[in-house]
């Protein structure tokens, strides 16, 4: 059974700095893997640990940097790792990026038969990438899963949260499947994992490799483009409640329920 | 005449629209209402409500009307009867294919956050996830979707324009409000029903079980008072204010929200998360103890009517965002708030 796991490289969002243009200061931001993509990996390898004749490969699109967080997946259990990585890739939106993750799915690991991914990435928070990609190669999806219970080359069982429904999936092979929950059995590598990490080759992919012309991605390609980015401005002026604010706050309360 | 696409969420069992269709509608409504101001000769928009569905109930339908559809198409074939996110997204374009739409809006909710991805990869259009503003704005001779949305965890809004058409966005539930008119009971020669020429079957995935889990969503239900703790309620210890909050919430029948980072730290359980990653409330009065304002959370609730922020910071972000502020040690207001209840 071949499974690609997709996975982003992200700012650590509890960490954002500003420039005093308020724009975000890359300078010192640190970077690591999308946390749900890691538990991504987690179930990629428990999969693996429980069946034989599994094999994980992973896929990125970044800047060259993203080789530390692919060594790390690599440490973690994965047995193989694509980047995607070239200048004319970046500022894709959610639509190109996942058009080149999808040709890079196809010309590099066609034989998949579960893509897992993240259900989100924490930076951008849309959901859309693993959706898209999955049409984009014609497979069936389900999102927001919270547990695989059986893979196989023919169906994958999970479990999906929508809200206060929980459905039994079982979905043919070969499909993507989006978690939004971590793995019970969480790989946590050991330096011998780290050394034998560093030794595995990493394929790294560019735009031409891919036959991709300039026009149709990165920003250029995008169907999107950010208009204009700001911190959000104030909006109310609050007024103070001062000494009797029990009082008050009760009285509000009051008036609420009654 | 330009053209706004609604998407519409029915719902399985009742066949009516779920509430965020006509919330969605109203802000069209506003959007095509503005747009008449600017100075350009196609300033003048059609609503098209759009829902997918065998069957569909006509209260919903006048409400759809009177939330601001000015066409109302009803996509009919018995396997809409189940939602599918392939056949949902390809018979969606199926209509699309010979009734194009210059802007499509879905509800960003489990449904349309699987179905709307697809129909723009399928349309090789973009798409903007989880908008909290859509305007219609000029820019170069042309009036363009702007939509805004938050980013890097909400600490970044971003406008984003869209260069192809369709453009389109998702909005989550209760991000705008639903404002219905009087409507003239004569709409049916404004109502269409579009049978499917391909009617697909789904493949490949199948539902072996179904099961109601008491969570999230449901819980901020219609809820009047949110009492919400945040990182000014811990004593370095122990859950003690957490605990006293959900007293002070059950003397006066109040739903109890927290913060990301209180949930992070387990004080108090996920399904009282508000914020980006957790639920939006729209309660009658919000009082914020100890909550610094992050904009993570402040996008849950600040739909709110009425907001009070206790917060010993006087600069705390919160009171940005609030109509009352108190600058007090959250723990003491909330003891202070106990003992007077209890008097």
């Amino acid at each position: 059974m071949n499974i690609v796991v997709c996975v982003k490289q992200v700012p650590d969002t509890d960490d954002i700095k500003w420039t005093k243009e308020n724009n975000l200061d890359r300078s010192n931001m640190l970077s690591r893997i999308n946390e749900q993509d890691e538990w991504a990996i987690d179930y990629a390898v428990s999969i693996k640990n429980k069946f034989k004749d599994v094999k994980i490969s992973v896929i990125s699109m970044g800047p060259m940097q993203v080789i530390d967080t692919l060594r790390y997946t690599l440490a973690k259990g994965a047995d193989d790792a694509i980047l995607l990585s070239d200048k004319f890739f970046s500022g894709s939106d959610t639509y190109v990026t996942a058009k080149i993750l999808a040709l890079g799915i196809s010309k590099y690991l066609s034989g998949f038969d579960l893509i897992l991914t993240g259900q989100m990435a924490s930076d951008g928070d849309t959901a859309q990438t693993p959706v898209s990609l999955a049409q984009l190669l014609g497979i069936v999806d389900a999102t927001n899963v919270v547990e695989i219970y059986n893979a196989d080359k023919n169906n994958v069982l999970v479990s999906q949260k929508l809200g206060s429904v929980i459905n039994m999936i079982e979905i043919s092979t070969p499909c993507l499947v989006a978690v939004k929950n971590p793995c019970k059995e969480q790989t946590k590598p050991l330096i011998d994992d780290y050394i034998r990490a560093q030794d595995s080759h990493i394929k790294i992919i560019g735009s031409e490799d891919l036959s991709l012309d300039k026009e149709e991605i990165g920003i250029k390609g995008s169907p999107t483009m950010v208009y204009k980015a700001y911190r959000p401005e104030f909006v109310k002026d609050a007024v103070e409640l001062k000494e009797d604010y029990i009082q008050q706050i009760v009285d509000f309360m009051v008036k609420v329920n009654e | 005449m330009a053209k706004i696409g609604v998407y519409l969420e029915v719902d399985e069992k009742n066949h009516c629209l779920n509430d965020v269709s006509f919330e969605l509608l109203s802000k069209a409504k506003k959007m095509k209402n503005d747009a008449k101001k600017i100075n350009l000769k196609d300033n003048e928009f059609d609503i098209i409500a759009i829902a997918l569905s065998n069957d569909i109930c006509q209260d919903s339908v006048k409400k759809a009307f009177s939330a601001g559809a000015d066409y109302f198409v009803h996509i009919k074939d018995e396997s809409l009867n189940v939602f599918n996110q392939i056949v949902f997204s390809l018979s969606f374009v199926e209509y699309f294919s010979s009734n194009p739409l210059d802007i499509i809006i879905f509800p960003a909710t489990f449904q349309g956050r699987i179905v709307a991805p697809r129909i723009t990869t399928l349309l090789e259009t973009g798409l903007v996830a989880d908008c909290i503003e859509l305007d219609l704005i000029e820019k170069d001779e042309k009036i363009m979707l702007a939509a805004t949305r938050p980013t890097f965890g909400s600490e970044l809004m971003a406008t984003i324009l869209s260069k192809k058409n369709p453009q389109c966005a998702t909005v989550r539930p209760h991000t705008f409000i639903a404002q219905f008119d009087e409507v003239a009971d004569n709409f049916s020669d404004r109502f269409f029903e579009y049978n499917l020429k391909y009617p697909l079957q789904p493949t490949g995935l199948k539902i072996l079980r179904s099961f109601f889990e008491n969570v999230q969503d449901e819980y901020f239900e219609n809820a009047k008072i949110v009492l919400a703790g945040g990182m000014g309620l811990y004593t370095g210890k122990n859950r003690e204010y957490y605990e006293k909050l959900e007293s002070l919430a059950s003397k006066i029948g109040a739903k109890i929200g927290a913060t990301r980072k209180v949930v992070d730290m387990n004080l108090m359980p996920k399904i009282n998360q508000i914020g980006q990653t957790g639920s939006s409330v729209d309660a009658d009065l919000y009082v914020a103890f100890g909550i610094s304002g992050a904009l993570q959370h402040v996008a849950g609730m600040k739909n709110s009517k009425k907001i009070i922020a206790v917060n010993v910071d006087e600069n705390a972000e919160i009171f940005n965002y609030s109509d009352y502020k108190v600058v007090a040690d959250a723990k003491k207001v909330i003891d202070d708030l106990i003992d007077y209840l209890n008097k």
